[in-house]
């Protein structure tokens, strides 16, 4: 099942295991420059809102009725990520793990293949969390993904635009399989208690869709890895998975379908940085999967744009980063990439 | 159960005919198709309340959810009797376990996102 909590979308699988659990969020962000570089991680600048589709089904398109799942609202050219948390079991002394397949308008982000039931490892097109606490966009490299920008559907900048050569779906998808109960009980059996450790909770177009909808394109390069599945492809439950369609509106249409105002535009890197704010990097000890073909051989925005002779990505400049936080996987849990004003 | 129901019905009938006229007891059984007597027996609880159907159009013409005006009228939804009676254990073991929980724990229940036809 899959609950909306506090713009979080919460999977849990009660009748696998009562921790089975993993929480996804949405993280506004920085638009790194899509110039060639290689750019460390922007900041996170809070969770975009999340609202059941449903809630509005006088004001959406019936495609996205159809679909199902939850609307958030992003600007032209702005940024996303994805923050991945597990649910801490003190007498396991671990997160329950989960597989996590990401996709955007139904185009794998890690192996660049169409939409497809099931788990796959050559390529691998999934994440694992906790082993991998965020995606920023595409994996093109190894090491090197390229970021996740919202761009009009229909206007042939998204990672599915340049795949399929339709604007059908748009959107991401995301689908969440646990480990079966017996192989995490076998790999991660109890432990007796030693003593109390504090932790913080985590459980706080063919369809005309183009007028309407933004879909997710290639922008800027960072650095970041996507760790390969430590695990046997067989220990996930597959028979036990939940999946969720997030539909993005542009912002400026979000009042008109919830009647909420869209949160701020977010500053620009350029702003960002020069206000002395960090960056960050990430490293773990985990091997990474290697890029995919198929997303490596995408265009980004900014390339795109300048064959067209257009400039979809205002304040594309170059820019030195000089504060980089670098981060360990004991630095995250509870608090990641966060500037807080 | 059934004084709840009579009173009901006639409070809201006549807070509509205030609003926006049109709804004197004649003209409401026309709109039901019921006899004028019946409707005046009911809201003056002389009768037990009609049958399911009849509530239900009672409610769309007095626009009250009709799921409360069963419940007045001591009766619950064919399709909610049916939805239990499918899967009675499950049901039943939910509605008791749920019975003291507040509004807001109840409403999380059933805000489930759903997933559609992708």
């Amino acid at each position: 099942m899959i609950e909306l909590r506090a713009d979080e979308l919460v999977f849990a699988f009660p009748e696998v295991h009562p921790g089975a659990q993993a929480t996804v969020n949405f993280q506004r962000t920085l638009r790194i420059p899509d110039d060639g570089q290689d750019y460390p991680l922007p900041p996170g600048l809070g969770r975009f809102p999340l609202r059941h589709v449903d809630d509005f089904g006088r004001a959406v398109p019936p495609p996205w009725l159809e679909h199902g799942g939850v609307l958030l609202p992003m600007y032209q050219a702005e940024a996303l990520w994805l923050s991945f948390d597990g649910n801490y079991l003190d007498e396991h002394e671990t997160d329950y793990p989960f597989a996590l397949k990401i996709a955007t308008g139904k185009i794998n982000a890690v192996s660049g293949q169409p939409w497809r039931a099931g788990l796959h490892r050559r390529p691998q097109d999934y994440v694992v969390v906790p082993e991998q606490p965020w995606l920023d966009g595409y994996c093109v490299e190894r090491g090197i993904i390229r970021q996740f920008v919202a761009m009009p559907l229909g206007a042939g900048y998204t990672a599915e635009e340049q795949v399929t050569g339709k604007a059908e779906f748009g959107g991401l998808q995301i689908m969440a399989i646990p480990m079966k109960r017996e192989v995490f009980e076998r790999r991660f059996p109890k432990i007796k208690p030693r003593r109390m450790i504090m932790r913080e909770s985590s459980g706080d177009v063919q369809y005309c869709l183009s007028d309407f909808s933004m879909g997710l394109a290639p922008g800027g390069r960072m650095r970041q890895e996507i760790s390969k599945d430590p695990f046997k492809l067989d220990d996930w439950d597959l028979a036990h998975a939940s999946r969720c369609f997030v539909h993005i509106c542009n912002s400026k249409d979000w009042q008109a379908i919830t009647g909420e105002r869209p949160p701020t535009e977010p500053p620009t890197a350029a702003a960002y940085t020069k206000a002395g704010m960090p960056w960050f990097d990430y490293y773990s000890e985990r091997e990474a999967v290697a890029g995919s073909k198929v997303l490596a051989g995408l265009q980004s925005v900014a390339t795109l744009g300048r064959k067209r002779r257009k400039k979809p990505l205002p304040e594309n400049e170059t820019m030195k980063v000089d504060r980089v936080i670098n981060l360990r996987p004991v630095h995250l849990k509870g608090r990641v990439r966060e500037y807080i004003c | 159960m059934y004084e709840a129901f009579g009173r009901f019905v006639r409070r809201r009938r006549e807070e509509l005919a205030r609003e926006r006229g049109g709804y004197s007891v004649r003209k409401m059984a026309a709109m039901l198709d019921i006899q004028p007597s019946y409707i005046s027996k009911i809201e003056r609880e002389e009768v037990k309340p009609p049958s399911e159907e009849t509530i239900i159009r009672l409610a769309q013409v007095l626009e009250v959810d009709q799921d409360v005006l069963l419940a007045l009228a001591g009766k619950v939804s064919a399709d909610l009797r049916g939805i239990i009676v499918k899967r009675p254990q499950l049901f039943a073991d939910l509605l008791r376990q749920i019975r003291e929980a507040p509004d807001h724990a109840i409403l999380r229940v059933a805000r489930e996102i759903r997933d559609g036809k992708w």
